[in-house]
């Protein structure tokens, strides 16, 4: 097993730099996951690491070896691909097989190894068949069986579930994690699914336009966004962004939340941010919907803000309220009352100012509370 | 309950028209061998008074007695094996790897290759350079010659490289990811994934080769190399002017026309054989299944 080092990784396409100087470090044994939305680089440099894509600068180290120019075979990682990727000629059980039959290796290491994956994936029922008579979840059981037969240094995975229906990617999710206990080996995971990295996850790295946003242990990131792209890419549904402007409201600090064809509403602000904030300062203030309440439970942190309810998505136990704070559209997340349609009729809504988040609005960069 | 139609009187006369027109495919198509079966079994006589039309008078296999029985018929048909199965087997052994090659994007001059291999299909040098390329090879009346010289054809390159150019490319990462060398991809991965184009690149094979009559009459000399369609023309053209053979119809229930017939059938037989064998493959369903789309 071996960790994994990035350093200053660039990829670039003629003069377009896609992946801009990434520096990560992936502990032995390690689950990272790669999150980001579409087109931030986040697979270009799972393809590098794993040497499908060459690399424009900078070095990736395997257990210790820079792998640069090293072919993908040699570099003892494999790969489950998005798509499975399953060659529709050969059976399971030749599938599984394949990458120890082109290394040569001897037909009772082959056997072995195949039932033992197959027994761990629980295959061993469908060895005989084509991919094309398998569901989706044995077709990407049988990519993941393919990666480990070969008892590689790192498993790389390319968005394994996207494929897969909310259900089944629930179950392979558990799946994966219970593999990677089992087996221990060093995972990377791309994935633009938050509810992916937030459960499969040792540590997350958040990444944006080629860029490295934060890395950090999932519940790291989710109470601590380093800027407001983290804080609003975690969470389900994720963090609400209100525009503001730094003033003061009877000496405290406060947010003037922009009203957005209607009338600004004063928020307080903890005073802890005193120290981080200016006069006039233009902010965005973060509120996770889950955060939200309405009724006299939420105690006297809570302030109350006039809000306006558009639409009420009910969840069953929970449901989501999507209405409108000073004109800005915000989601909060509530207990299912008895009778759901009360809460179409709410006039306000409360925010617990200890647990609001603050970020610069031009750098986006997250303002400490804890000067 | 009433009763309705799914479908509208315009398609109602649209699928009739359909379904004529196809007939009418069919029996144009259909019609020439059932033709040439009946009067390669009915006799000379009565297909030379006009009285076979469709079904066969005076059922008899005297031409197919005579054609069995000569020894140049048995020659020509194992050269027209020679050529049409070895011929093919080598023209797939050189346009597999050229077309994957082609296939491949980091091929140096890719571009210039492939525009050179497709010039052919419009421009070429022509009979005479080409025999003359032929003697000058000295693979004039050699049945390696005659194999060689047509062991590539442009065009089957093309819908090869095209083909290969189709296979997704996950699994080609996958192999390689794998550890599968250039040749293990071509051989494990991409074959397999493009049987059905390699086989219907096959076929056109075996069809041109087996129907190759034109070079082989030009390249060779000898007649123990003939293939049958030489052999076909010889007895159509050499008969004609054969007293021997003219005389012998007057003894003979075999004309000039079932005899000809009989050749036909018998060298329509091993194409007529192979196709419905290998009809499966003529979609491209073998990918199903291994990548989601």
């Amino acid at each position: 097993m071996s960790a994994v080092e990035l350093n200053d990784v660039v990829k670039r396409y003629g003069a377009l730099e896609v992946v801009h100087s990434v520096n990560l470090n992936v502990a032995t044994g390690e689950f990272i996951v790669l999150v980001g939305p579409s087109g931030c680089g986040k697979s270009t440099t799972l393809r590098m690491i794993a040497g499908l894509e060459e690399i424009s600068d900078g070095t990736i180290s395997i257990g210790g070896r820079v792998v640069n120019r090293m072919a993908p075979k040699d570099r003892d990682v494999a790969m489950v691909f998005q798509n499975y990727a399953l060659y529709p000629h050969l059976n399971v059980a030749e599938n599984i097989a394949f990458g120890l039959r082109v290394r040569r290796e001897k037909n009772e290491v082959v056997e072995a190894a195949v039932n033992e994956a197959a027994t761990i994936l629980d295959l061993t029922p469908y060895l005989k068949r084509k991919p094309a008579d398998l569901s989706g979840g044995q077709r990407q059981r049988v990519a993941m069986g393919r990666a480990i037969v070969r008892k590689p240094k790192v498993f790389l995975f390319d968005e394994p579930l996207s494929n897969l229906d909310a259900k089944l990617r629930t179950q392979m999710r558990a799946e994966i994690k219970r593999l990677h206990k089992r087996m221990g080996v060093t995972s990377i995971y791309v994935t633009h699914d938050q509810v992916e990295a937030m459960t499969l996850a040792d540590r997350i790295v958040v990444m944006n336009a080629g860029r490295v946003e934060q890395v950090g242990s999932p519940m790291e990131l989710f109470l601590n966004p380093a800027n407001a792209f983290v804080a609003s890419f975690l969470g389900s549904p994720p963090m609400n962004l209100l525009r503001a402007t730094v003033t003061s409201l009877n000496g405290e600090p406060a947010a003037r939340i922009d009203g957005v064809h209607t009338d600004a509403i004063e928020l307080k602000l903890p005073v802890s941010f005193v120290a981080s904030l200016e006069a006039d300062q233009r902010i965005l203030v973060g509120v996770r919907p889950e955060h939200f309440s309405i009724g006299p439970e939420a105690g006297a942190q809570g302030q109350p803000i006039a809000a306006t309810v558009d639409l009420v998505e009910p969840l069953g136990s929970e449901a989501l309220l999507h209405s409108r704070i000073a004109g800005q559209p915000i989601v909060a997340k509530l207990e299912t009352p008895a009778d759901v349609r009360k809460l179409s009729e709410i006039g306000e809504l409360k925010i617990p100012t200890d647990r609001l988040h603050v970020f610069d609005a031009a750098s986006g960069k997250a303002v400490s509370g804890h000067a | 309950m009433a009763s309705f139609n799914l479908y509208s009187r315009g398609d109602r006369i649209f699928g009739y028209a359909n379904a004529a027109l196809i007939g009418l495919f069919v029996i144009s198509t259909l019609y020439p061998f059932i033709y040439l079966l009946a009067v390669s079994i009915s006799s000379g006589a009565a297909v030379t008074s006009g009285q076979v039309v469709l079904f066969p008078k005076d059922l008899t296999l005297a031409a197919y007695e005579f054609v069995l029985s000569d020894r140049l018929f048995w020659i020509a048909y194992g050269n027209t094996f020679i050529y049409t199965f070895g011929g093919t087997a080598i023209s797939l052994a050189i346009m597999i790897p050229g077309a994957y090659a082609l296939s491949r994007p980091r091929l140096r001059g890719r571009k210039f290759l492939n525009l050179m291999v497709a010039f052919t299909l419009w421009f070429n040098a022509g009979m005479i350079p080409f025999f003359l390329n032929m003697r000058d090879l000295g693979l004039l009346d050699s049945r390696f010659g005659l194999i060689i010289g047509f062991a590539c054809n442009a065009f089957n390159v093309i819908l090869l490289r095209n083909f290969f150019e189709g296979v997704p490319k996950s699994f080609e990462e996958a192999a390689k990811m794998d550890g599968a060398s250039e040749f293990q991809l071509l051989w494990k991965v991409f074959i397999p994934l493009s049987k059905p184009a390699i086989i219907t690149v096959g076929l056109f094979c075996i069809v041109s080769r087996w129907n190759s009559y034109f070079w082989a009459m030009v390249l060779l000399r000898g007649e123990e190399k003939i293939p049958l369609q030489l052999y076909l023309k010889r007895i159509i053209v050499d008969l004609t002017a054969n007293d021997e053979f003219a005389s012998s119809l007057l003894t003979n229930r075999y004309s000039f026309e079932t005899v000809t017939a009989a050749i036909m059938i018998a060298s329509i037989i091993p194409v007529l054989l192979i196709y419905p064998s290998i009809q499966k493959y003529f979609n491209k369903g073998i990918t199903l299944g291994g990548v989601k789309e």
